[in-house]
């Protein structure tokens, strides 16, 4: 009889269904290069726009832009990923819907504020980040992610009884904590698995 | 206690396996398949008729970049007979339950 063929028992039919979505959960990873990139861009925006409203200077251009310029990285990587796997996960489905919804949100946002510059817009922010930060943490079940979404909302309820250029340095921390921190922890973890 | 019938159609272990990861995601190609079951390209391909023929997988073939791709599907069909295969398990290993 070939393998293909061979009849199981019940207890080797339950052994290799839960190995084989095992391997198939498994398959769908980030490296954390992503978040990473991302988290490091909005840090460098915040810590920027807090410098230039401390030393009173202007660059001649809004420093948020370069968040846009820095998406085109990740669509490159995005294409490369894209096609070289060979499956389409209900997890990776959900979760660019969540990351495009996060993106066109941000978007509106950014063309809100510039429209009616209204007080306290940046807290806005904060309470967005934390969004798809928390959704994918808690799909993943990855802690460092639902810890950094959790602590992007904390952000933005303390953003509400403080000044703009104080905001700029807790959007900075949201960074690091929402993306940077558990990127880096996703990297390790990655590296680590390549190795074993 | 009476034991409900395994459905022969999945009581393989490549089609089984197939059906398995099939469930586990939205949609495959044959050498994700191919790579996670450790089967060879020929016999997996007589595994994913058979399924394809009993309903319980679409099968679509297509060309990427010059390339041709073969991507498979659950069905509805498939999903149901696998939870009834996965219950008919269930009785088997807990019959008094």
């Amino acid at each position: 009889m070939s393998l293909e063929e061979k009849k199981l028992n019940e207890d080797e039919s339950l052994k290799l269904i839960t190995e084989m979505i095992s391997k198939a959960k498994s398959s769908y990873h980030s490296n954390g290069t992503g978040a990473i990139m991302w988290g490091i861009v909005i840090f460098f925006c915040s810590v920027f726009d807090f410098l230039q409203m401390q030393f009173h200077f202007y660059i001649g251009f809004d420093i948020w832009w370069l968040m846009w310029l820095a998406l085109l990285p990740q669509f490159i990587m995005m294409f490369k990923y894209n096609k070289k796997k060979n499956f389409v996960s209900y997890e990776e489905t959900t979760m660019s819907y969540v990351w495009w919804a996060f993106g066109a949100s941000i978007l509106m946002l950014m063309f809100f504020n510039s429209h009616y510059r209204p007080a306290h817009s940046e807290s806005l922010f904060l309470m967005l980040f934390g969004l798809p930060t928390f959704i994918t943490g808690g799909m993943f079940r990855f802690k460092p992610m639902i810890i950094g979404g959790m602590v992007c909302w904390i952000l933005f309820v303390i953003s509400l009884y403080t000044d703009f250029k104080i905001n700029l340095l807790l959007m900075a921390l949201s960074a690091l904590a929402a993306w940077v921190i558990p990127g880096i922890i996703l990297r390790k973890k990655c590296i680590r698995e390549a190795q074993q | 206690m009476e034991f409900k019938e395994l459905d022969p159609i999945l009581h393989s272990q490549l089609r089984l396996a197939v059906v398995s990861l099939l469930i586990s995601v939205r949609e495959a190609e044959f050498t994700f398949l191919k790579e996670k079951t450790n089967s060879t390209a020929g016999n997996l391909s007589v595994q994913i008729n058979k399924l394809k023929d009993a309903g319980y997988i679409e099968v679509t073939k297509q060309f990427n970049n010059n390339y041709p791709q073969t991507i498979c599907k659950i069905t509805k069909k498939g999903v149901e007979s696998f939870e009834a295969y996965v219950n008919a398990l269930q009785s088997y290993m807990n019959p008094g339950g």
